[in-house]
Formats: C-alpha cells, sequence, structure tokens
C-alpha cells in the first residue's frame, strides 16, 4: 500500500498559488519603501521563507506526504543552511547584507 | 514477469564456438544489472587501479629512500603523488567499500537486487570511464601534478597551463556522479526493499555503516562539485573565482574542499567499522556489544563529519573563534569513536574466539586505527595542529586511518565475503601469512613517518639532503612499502590459488549470523528462494539456533529479475567522450552529448511498458522513484546552497563594475518569477489530471507548465544578452562570474526539467501515459516545484535584498 496520503484539492492550490502571487508582490513593493530600510532584509528573508515553504507543504505534497520524505529533504535543507551561514562567515563575508 | 537473467556465463561445452562464447560472456557482463556481478566488476576494478596506486606509491617510496636521490624527475614525483592520493581515495578505496556494498547489501537485509539495477551499472560504468580518463593523462604526457587536494591557484591556468588539472577536474566530476548515483540507490534500497521485520534497527551494523556512508556522499559531494565547476569555468571560460587580483578568495576552494573531504575520510572509514561488526562477532561467537549504541555513534561521526572541516585549515589562518570551534567540534568526534572501539573490545571480551584470517584483519584494525585516532586527536589541537601541518606526520596520521582503518577493512571483508562471492574457500595459513607481512610492512612503512614529521620532514617533499638525519627512517620506511607490496601479492596468489583449486564453501562456512550466509554460495541471481523470515538483529543466528521452527520451504514462484541493458554502458561511454571533447575539441563535446542524451532516453523509457516495472512500492509504502528524488533533491540543497554562499560571499568584492545594483532589472525579473511561480500551479493540476485519467486536460497542463518554463528561460536569455550589452560578462568581474554561474545553473535546471516535461506530454499524445503513470508525473514536478523553490531563494537573495 502506498502511504501517500491524498493531495491538496485544486481549490486549494489555487489559493496557494494566489498567497504565493500576493506575497511576490508584496516583496517586491517592500523594497521601494523607505520605512522599512531598518527590516528590510529580515523581511525580505521571512517572506521567501514563507514562499518556499508554501510550494514544498502544499505543491510538493510534503504536508501530506510520509515523514521520512519530510526528513529526507528537511534534514539536508537545515544542514546545507548551517554550513553555509558557516562557510559565509569564515570567509569574512557574513553580513554582506551590510555593506 | 521480466527475462529471467543469467548468473553465470554459457557453460564452455555449449553447442556455441568458443569464440561465440566468449563474445556472450563478455557481453553478459557489459550488460548485467545483477547486484552480485556489478560488484564483482566493482571489486577486480578498483583492486586493478589499488595496484596501480600502490605502484605509484613504490616509486614515491623508491625516491625518498635515499638522500638526494633521482629516481624519477621532481616533476613526475609531484605527479605521482598526486595521482597515488587520488587513486587510492576515488579508485581503490570507495569503489572498494562500492564492491562490498554491491555484493552484501541486498543479501544481508533479504532483497533480491537494489532498487534501481539499471542505475547500479550506470554508476560502475561511469567510475571505470573515469578512472580510465584520469589515467589517460600518463599516456598524453600531462599527469594531474598539482595534489590529490588540488589547492588554488596552483590550479590555475597561470600555474598549471597543460591540461594535467583538466584531466583531474574532469574526472572527479564524472566520479562524483557515479558516486551520486550508487549513494541514492542504496539509500532507496536500504530504506525501502526491507523485507517485513527488518526493522531499522534489526539491520547489520554493516547495512547501517552503508546507510551512513550514502548520506555522506550525497550531502557531501555537492560542494566539491560546486568547487570544481568554479575551477572548471575559471580554467575554460576565464572566470575569476579563484583569482585574488579579481577580489577572488583562495580560501573558498579549501572550505569547499575541505566540506567534502573531511565526510570522505568517514565515506573510506565507516564500510570498514561497519565489517569489523560483521566479522568480530561471527568469530567471537557473541552478539556485537552495545550494537546499538555501535549504529548510533556511526550516525554521529557521519554527522559531526560535516561541522570539522576547517580543522585541516588552521595553518590557513581562520583566527581564534574559528580555531576554537573546529577544535572543539574535532575532539568531540572522538567520542562516537572511541565507543566503537570500546564496544568491539567488549565483543571480544569472553567470546569463544575463532582466530580466523578475517578476524586477524578485524583486530588489526582495531588496533593500527586505534593510533591513526589518538594521532588525530592531536592535530585537533590548533597550537600542535600548526607544528604538525604538512609534515610526514600527517602522513602517518593519514596512513594509520586509511590503511590501518580502510584497508585492513576492507583485507577482513575479503576474507570473511570471499566464500559467498566465490563458492570457494581462501587459504587460511597463506591468508595469516599475509596479514603479518602486511600488518609488519605497514608498521615498519609508517611508523617511523611520525617521527620524521616530528624531527620536521616536510610532506611532498622531492628529495632531501643526508645531513638533515632523515636518511635512516627513510630508508626502513621503503623497506617497510616494499612488505606491504609482498602482502598484497599473497592475497593475489592466494585468490589465484582459491579460485582454481580452494575447498569449495558450503553456504554458510562460518557459521554466520546474517542473512547472506542463509543463501547458496555463491547466491543464484534471485539471491534467494524465498524472502528470508526476520526474527530480529543476527535474524540467521536466531533461526538456527533459537526456539523458532523450520524455515519455510524454498519456492520459485514470481521472482521478476529485470532484464540486461546496454544503456548503462552507453551513457558512461558518452559522457567519457564529453570529458574528452572537453580537452579536444568542440565535435566531440557535441558527440559525447549526443550519445549521452540519447542514451538517457532509451535508459528511462526502456521499461516504460514493462508491467513489472510499474509498481515500484516498497516497505515504506512509497515509490523507489520518489524517495529517490526526495534523497537527490536534499543534495539539491547542497548544491544551489554552496552557489548561493558564493555568490553572497563574493558580492561587493569586485575590483570593477558593474555593481548589481547597476544592472539587476527588479520589475523584468518580477514578472519572471511569477511566470516560473505559476508553471508550479499548472503542473500540480497536470498531476491531479493524470492521475483522474483525464487525458485532455493531462496534456494541456503539462504543455502549460513546460511552456511557462520556455518562457521563464527567454526571459533569462534576454537578461543575459542585456548584460552582456552592459558589459557584464562571465570575464567582467567577480560579480558576473557568480551571478552567470549561480543564474545559468538554475536556468539549466528550469531546461532540464521543460525537456521532461516535453518527453512526458509527448508520451501523453501517443497515448503512453494514464493514471497508473501518474508517479512519473509527479517525480517530474517535484523536480519543477524545486526549481521554483531554489528561484524563490535566488529572487530574494541576488535582486531583493540590497
Amino acid at each position: 500500500m502506498n502511504v501517500t496520503g491524498a493531495h491538496a484539492t485544486v481549490r486549494t492550490y489555487l489559493k496557494v498559488a494566489l498567497v504565493l502571487t500576493g506575497v511576490t508582490i508584496l516583496e517586491v513593493g517592500s523594497i521601494y519603501i523607505r520605512q522599512l530600510t531598518p527590516i528590510i532584509v529580515p523581511l525580505l528573508l521571512a517572506m521567501s521563507a514563507a514562499k518556499f515553504a508554501l510550494v514544498v507543504l502544499f505543491f510538493m505534497h510534503l504536508r501530506y506526504e510520509s515523514r521520512v520524505l519530510t526528513l529526507l529533504f528537511c534534514g539536508p535543507l537545515l544542514l546545507a543552511t548551517g554550513i553555509m551561514i558557516a562557510l559565509m562567515t569564515l570567509t569574512g563575508a557574513f553580513l554582506v547584507f551590510g555593506r | 514477469m521480466g527475462a529471467a537473467r543469467s548468473h553465470r556465463a554459457p557453460p564452455a561445452g555449449h553447442s556455441r564456438s568458443a569464440p561465440v562464447s566468449w563474445v556472450l560472456a563478455t557481453a553478459s557482463w557489459i550488460t548485467t544489472v545483477d547486484h552480485k556481478r556489478i560488484g564483482i566488476l566493482y571489486g577486480v576494478t578498483a583492486f586493478a587501479f589499488f595496484l596501480l596506486g600502490g605502484l605509484e606509491a613504490l616509486l614515491i617510496r623508491l625516491q625518498l629512500a635515499a638522500p638526494d636521490a633521482h629516481v624519477v624527475s621532481a616533476e613526475t614525483y609531484n605527479a605521482l603523488f598526486t595521482m597515488h592520493g587520488t587513486t587510492m581515495v576515488f579508485l581503490a578505496i570507495m569503489p572498494l567499500n562500492a564492491a562490498f556494498f554491491n555484493y552484501m547489501v541486498p543479501l544481508l537485509i533479504g532483497a533480491r537486487d537494489v532498487a534501481f539495477p539499471r542505475l547500479n551499472a550506470l554508476s560502475y560504468w561511469i567510475l571505470l570511464f573515469g578512472g580510465l580518463f584520469l589515467n589517460a593523462s600518463f599516456l598524453v604526457g600531462t599527469p594531474p601534478d598539482v595534489g590529490w587536494f588540488g589547492y588554488a591557484n596552483l590550479t590555475s591556468k597561470q600555474f598549471s597551463p597543460s591540461h594535467s588539472v583538466d584531466f583531474w577536474l574532469l574526472s572527479l566530476q564524472l566520479l562524483g556522479v557515479s558516486s551520486m548515483i550508487a549513494a541514492i540507490n542504496f539509500i532507496v534500497t536500504i530504506l525501502n526493499m526491507r523485507p517485513p521485520g527488518m526493522r531499522l534497527m534489526r539491520m547489520p551494523v554493516f547495512v547501517w555503516m552503508t546507510l551512513v556512508v550514502q548520506f555522506l556522499i550525497v550531502l557531501a559531494f555537492p560542494p566539491i562539485t560546486v568547487g570544481l565547476i568554479f575551477l572548471m569555468f575559471d580554467r575554460f571560460f576565464g572566470s575569476h573565482f579563484y583569482d585574488v587580483a579579481a577580489g577572488g578568495d583562495l580560501h573558498l576552494w579549501q572550505h569547499l574542499f575541505w566540506i567534502f573531504g573531511h565526510p570522505e575520510v568517514y565515506i573510506l572509514i565507516l564500510p570498514a567499522f561497519g565489517i569489523v561488526s560483521e566479522v568480530l562477532p561471527t568469530f567471537a561467537r557473541k552478539p556485537l556489544f552495545g550494537a546499538p549504541v555501535v549504529v548510533y555513534s556511526g550516525v554521529l561521526i557521519g554527522f559531526f563529519g560535516f561541522g570539522v572541516w576547517s580543522h585541516h585549515m588552521f595553518a590557513a589562518g581562520m583566527g581564534p573563534v574559528a580555531d576554537a570551534a573546529f577544535s572543539i567540534a574535532t575532539m568531540l568526534i572522538a567520542i562516537p569513536t572511541g565507543v566503537k572501539i570500546f564496544n568491539w573490545l567488549a565483543t571480544l571480551w569472553g567470546g569463544s574466539i575463532r582466530a580466523t584470517t578475517a578476524f586477524h584483519f578485524a583486530v588489526g584494525l582495531v588496533g593500527l586505527f586505534t593510533i591513526g585516532g589518538l594521532s588525530g586527536i592531536m592535530h585537533a589541537s590548533p597550537p600542535v595542529d600548526l607544528q604538525q601541518t604538512d609534515s610526514y606526520f600527517v602522513v602517518a596520521h593519514l596512513h594509520y586511518v586509511l590503511i590501518g582503518g580502510s584497508l585492513f577493512g576492507l583485507f577482513a571483508g575479503a576474507y570473511y565475503w570471499w566464500p559467498k562471492i566465490t563458492g570457494r574457500l581462501l587459504g587460511e595459513r597463506l591468508g595469516k601469512l599475509q596479514f603479518w607481512v602486511l600488518f609488519a610492512g605497514f608498521n615498519t612503512t609508517f611508523f617511523p613517518q611520525h617521527y620524521l614529521g616530528a624531527i620536521g620532514m616536510p610532506r611532498r617533499i622531492y628529495t632531501y639532503a643526508g645531513a638533515t638525519g632523515w636518511t635512516l627512517w627513510n630508508a626502513v620506511s621503503t623497506v617497510g612499502a616494499f612488505g606491504i607490496a609482498a602482502g598484497v601479492l599473497l592475497f593475489m596468489v592466494n585468490a589465484w590459488w582459491s579460485l582454481r583449486a580452494g575447498a569449495p564453501a558450503p553456504a554458510d562456512p562460518w557459521d554466520g549470523r546474517t542473512l547472506e550466509w542463509r543463501t547458496s554460495s555463491p547466491p543464484p541471481p534471485h539471491d534467494f528462494d524465498t524472502i528470508p523470515p526476520v526474527l530480529g538483529r543476527d535474524t540467521f543466528w536466531r533461526e538456527k539456533y533459537g526456539p523458532r521452527g523450520a524455515p519455510p520451504a524454498p519456492t520459485h514462484d514470481h521472482i521478476h529479475l529485470p532484464a540486461p541493458s546496454h544503456w548503462p554502458v552507453v551513457v558512461g561511454l558518452g559522457m567519457a567522450v564529453l570529458a574528452v571533447g572537453a580537452l579536444t575539441h568542440l565535435t566531440i563535446v557535441l558527440m559525447g552529448a549526443l550519445v549521452t542524451i540519447v542514451g538517457i532516453f532509451r535508459l528511462a523509457l526502456e521499461h516504460h511498458r514493462t508491467p513489472a516495472h510499474e509498481h515500484q512500492t516498497g516497505g515504506l509504502g512509497l515509490d523507489h522513484r520518489k524517495v529517490a528524488l526526495w534523497v537527490f533533491l536534499g543534495s539539491e540543497c547542497f548544491f544551489f546552497g554552496t552557489l548561493i554562499a558564493t555568490y553572497l560571499a563574493y558580492r561587493g568584492r569586485s575590483v570593477v563594475g558593474p555593481e548589481p545594483h547597476e544592472i539587476l532589472n527588479i520589475p523584468l525579473t518580477t514578472v519572471s518569477t511569477f511566470d516560473l511561480l505559476m508553471s508550479s500551479l499548472l503542473m500540480v493540476l497536470a498531476l491531479a489530471a493524470v492521475e483522474r485519467d483525464d487525458r485532455r486536460h493531462a496534456r494541456l497542463w503539462l504543455f502549460g507548465t513546460a511552456f511557462f518554463g520556455l518562457i521563464f528561460l527567454a526571459f533569462q536569455a534576454w537578461e543575459f544578452t542585456q548584460f552582456v550589452r552592459e558589459g557584464l560578462t562571465l570575464q567582467q568581474n567577480l560579480f558576473g562570474s557568480t551571478f552567470f554561474v549561480l543564474t545559468g545553473f538554475h536556468g539549466a535546471h528550469v531546461a532540464v526539467g521543460v525537456v521532461w516535461l516535453l518527453s512526458l506530454w509527448l508520451l501523453d499524445l501517443r497515448g503512453r501515459l494514464r493514471a497508473a503513470d501518474a508517479v512519473k508525473v509527479e517525480v517530474a514536478g517535484l523536480y519543477w516545484h524545486f526549481v521554483d523553490v531554489v528561484w524563490i531563494a535566488i529572487f530574494t537573495l541576488v535582486y531583493l535584498i540590497p
């Protein structure tokens, strides 16, 4: 038996696409708002992460899948993120965003 | 049921003439997809490369045997130590490990083959052609001579203008592809092909260590792949990744190399730990002491292995914080390693020991690896390491780990599993003689090198003056090297004798504990007549001596074995031709690309309509292909993570313009980003349509997804063209190099996705895509969505963040 659960409905897919569009508009819009400058980097990273998560959870069905697949993807994703942050730090380039 | 394959070549007395039989036998090996035969191919190939690497080592030792010697030229000496290291790591120890993975893992877990038999063959052929390509550099007179680590900028065109480095980097790319394919295959096999009852903690420790190693390969190879891609772009296309004058950082290569290089140490050693964990309990007639802890220790070693890479760079001047962090992490990794040593000793304690040759090698590993481990802890201290860096002390350390550890473990495995593989026993007396000759030769070679390093002898030195006081111990070391060679020769004699006149091996010659001993020696093509029952850890031991009744009667019903295929060798050959073309002429590149692409298509579609291949659901309840794709995506996180991290690390370091803010077109890219996001929506709609067998909508959405992908590529092509017009090229500055390589590789992924989707669309148009094929669309869709999420990250980090 395949443990893959039911995927999202077409209606859910459309909602996710709508949210992705909205967040993209917010992302692009926010870089033109001067008042957001102090928080622009974390804000953009948060919005990007939200979009990333929406695609992975709904379009890639990870929300409905076996935990094994979640582990197989999220484990390397987190490890890669940690190592790459360390790499940027070690090459003296961390906080490049401030330059 | 697919065509059953033959395990053995047709007998000589067959009605066909001898030459025809020989051709058929050869063809059967070339087209084999049987994990056991592929294991043998790996073993024979890797042993041949091992002999070649050993020959290179002997020449190195002859050159150093006496002061002011000129056995070889200085240039040849550089090539010898480069090729020795590269060969032993990538073409000998790794594939020797792979030989055991291939042959033993399915048998140990009670499976009939690996998850993807044809991919298994493909990984072997790429390895073979990659190895031949690397060594072809000798034939054209430009062997690599920059060390197995290839530090930048010694590898730049300026300092290595010949093809030597090109041979090295292209062959490493080929070998990386081979390792990656094999690793994904084994992860899926181990996770998804275990029979009922074979829970994770019931798996033999060797299988566990195999699993850990495959994850290390999948995650550690992408950073070195990216590092090699940077090098390739620098050398072939004039980019600036390792160009200090353009603002590049030479440490970047060292980081990328050692992010791979340190896990690589565990890729080499953990399989040997797994072998020892099988051999010692068998010959002590006791269960492995604290087996779950040995497993956890192996997993921890693998995990910590990703956090210690910079201890190879203490001398590079990283600063006290980084030095302290990596020093602590390195010392931490000694804990799980020490745990394993004590568990092996406790296994022996009170056991009913049978001191076979395999047992000798296993115990030898425990002792010798401990010495290598202890000198490793010394290197974990930055002040001590600074004294030892680039000295012969390090050479001694690494050989105690990789010969005392890996090679002794491999010999333990060879003596232990030889009867299972060949159906013949090796000579025990000759085996023990080999052990003692090798043990003495090894220690004579490498123990004095600790002292040589301590008194100041640098590694990779071509020759030395007699007044240095290094003469005696170098001479001793050279004598020891010939002892090692004698030990290896004794093994070859033993193997030859065994194959010709060795005593026939019963199914269970060692009174074994695991499933491979439950089937005949050698096993039949289908491994097991019935899928064996799994009663717990050491299941075969429990079956033999436990309270359970007789095992179920054998049956041959419904055994499917995949048919042989020649497409793996075609694809492997095509990739090798590509590499040759990269060094010769564009026409050859195009020929190689054509052969590779046609081969991949034929390989992918070979069994598209074979009913037996339709459902590939494994023990986890998941389709093999889906698990494989998710594992691949995990590795892609590292691949794109490295590309993005490099872009960010180099941001603002260009010494000439243009800068990103002067040139990036955010409104245009916003539109292309929206296009790609919407393509993901179309992709899920396509999958939903295929699942409900709605052919019309499936075609519409599949084509729509591919079309949106093409629009994205058109946007990218237009953007690239504009940039070039405005003066930003790959060669212009660091920004151009990092930007074009990052977005270019993303674009290449999109292009592959478009081709994949159009292929599915064409299949659908021809009525060959049904609801039963939904998993094929789902797997393509997962790849497509991943390409989408990578762009989400690139869009924010490259375009939006000021």
